[in-house]
């Protein structure tokens, strides 16, 4: 193609692009913060895993009630200690499935494959969101049956309803933790989608030179 | 880092900065987010700089990363987003009827050039920088002979833009 050629002719020609800078115009820029995707995906997955730990343990520490009944269910039930060390477990092991993959991600590797282990990363990171989310919700669910069951005045209470009462009641609870897993999914389609948007769409652009 | 290995940094990066301007050139269109971009590669440029190995050229390493920095890592800052754009100058020239003179051609080409997407404008750049399918198919991570298929295609669509 004619004009390209006259593009390049024109592109290698030894001329200025932009100012020249100095080295003393350089030396400031290597101390300066990136801001780039990658720098952005590891402070938000930090900041979820900090998130998610603290949710889980601050009734804990703030509320005495709520710490003496989970001693007692955990000193005298092998099952909630199992269940206890899974959950611990499967934290350690998305803390370690993400640091893996925020190294493995290297601006000297080829564009696509450095877009695959951002994306990676990203899949990791909507996985632990994922199972907090999900464990969010049959903890709702759980907690409102643990508290009927363990509350005389409430049980009581939820004893003289009429079956229309209980399944309305059942409803309601199931469609609050509904609601509530739904908008923090959303919240966090919005903020990755925002974030990636550009690299998603170069990546599929890549793909699709592929097929 | 030792300021030593800054020293030698920054000296190669002086002498090949026209590269990155490149890089910059073609991705942004105004000042600010040049310069921008031209930060964000120079760091991601340095904190790599460590696992450059002396057997490939600084300069094809400088390709690879400024690229890459450019279609996958960089964020627009705000401060790019609230200066105003070269859009308006660009769409007088668009405006423009297409006429012989090298310099109108010229121009009306690095507006053609602008409309592709960011991937276009990668192969583009190699191109242009002369380097070979082979290089532009490692640097971008697609097979040699989908490289010039789209370098064609490429070629295509930009005689589309230039003649609609």
């Amino acid at each position: 193609m004619e004009e390209l050629e006259l593009l390049k002719k024109d592109w290698n020609k030894d001329k200025p692009e932009h100012k020249k800078l100095a080295a003393t115009d350089i030396y400031p820029m290597l101390h300066k913060k990136s801001s780039s995707i990658a720098k952005t995906l590891f402070y938000i997955s930090i900041a979820e895993l900090v998130f998610w730990i603290l949710v889980s343990i601050i009734p804990y520490f703030t509320s005495d009630s709520y710490r003496k009944r989970v001693e007692s269910i955990y000193t005298n039930d092998t099952f909630f200690t199992v269940l206890n060390i899974l959950t611990y477990g499967i934290v350690l092991l998305f803390i370690y499935l993400l640091f893996k993959s925020h190294k493995a991600i290297s601006v000297t590797d080829n564009a696509k494959k450095l877009m695959e282990s951002i994306l990676k990363t990203r899949k990791i990171i909507k996985y632990y969101v994922l199972y907090n989310l999900i464990i969010a919700g049959i903890s709702i669910v759980a907690g409102t049956l643990v508290a009927i069951n363990q509350n005389p005045e409430l049980s009581n209470t939820v004893s003289h309803f009429s079956d229309k009462q209980k399944l309305l009641g059942c409803a309601i609870v199931l469609g609050v933790s509904i609601a509530f897993v739904l908008i923090i999914w959303l919240f966090y389609r919005l903020l990755y989608g925002l974030l990636l948007k550009r690299l998603n769409r170069n990546y599929n652009e890549l793909k699709k030179l592929e097929v | 880092m030792n300021k030593e290995t800054e020293h030698s940094f920054v000296e190669l990066l002086e002498t090949h900065q026209n590269i990155i301007h490149k890089v910059c050139r073609l991705y942004t269109n105004n000042y600010d987010a040049h310069n921008d971009l031209f930060q964000e590669i120079t760091i991601q440029l340095w904190k790599a700089y460590p696992k450059f190995r002396g057997d490939a050229k600084f300069s094809t390493w400088m390709y690879r990363v400024g690229l890459n920095t450019a279609i996958t890592l960089y964020r627009k800052s705000k401060r790019s987003i609230t200066t105003q754009d070269f859009e308006g100058v660009a769409f007088k020239i668009s405006a423009e009827p297409y006429d012989d003179t090298e310099e109108q051609q010229l121009k009306v080409l690095y507006k053609a050039v602008h409309q592709l997407n960011d991937i276009e404008k990668a192969l583009v750049f190699l191109y242009l920088e002369d380097k070979d399918y082979s290089e532009i198919s490692e640097t971008l991570g697609i097979s040699e002979v989908n490289a010039r298929v789209k370098m064609n295609r490429i070629k295509t669509k930009l005689k589309t833009i230039l003649n609609p």
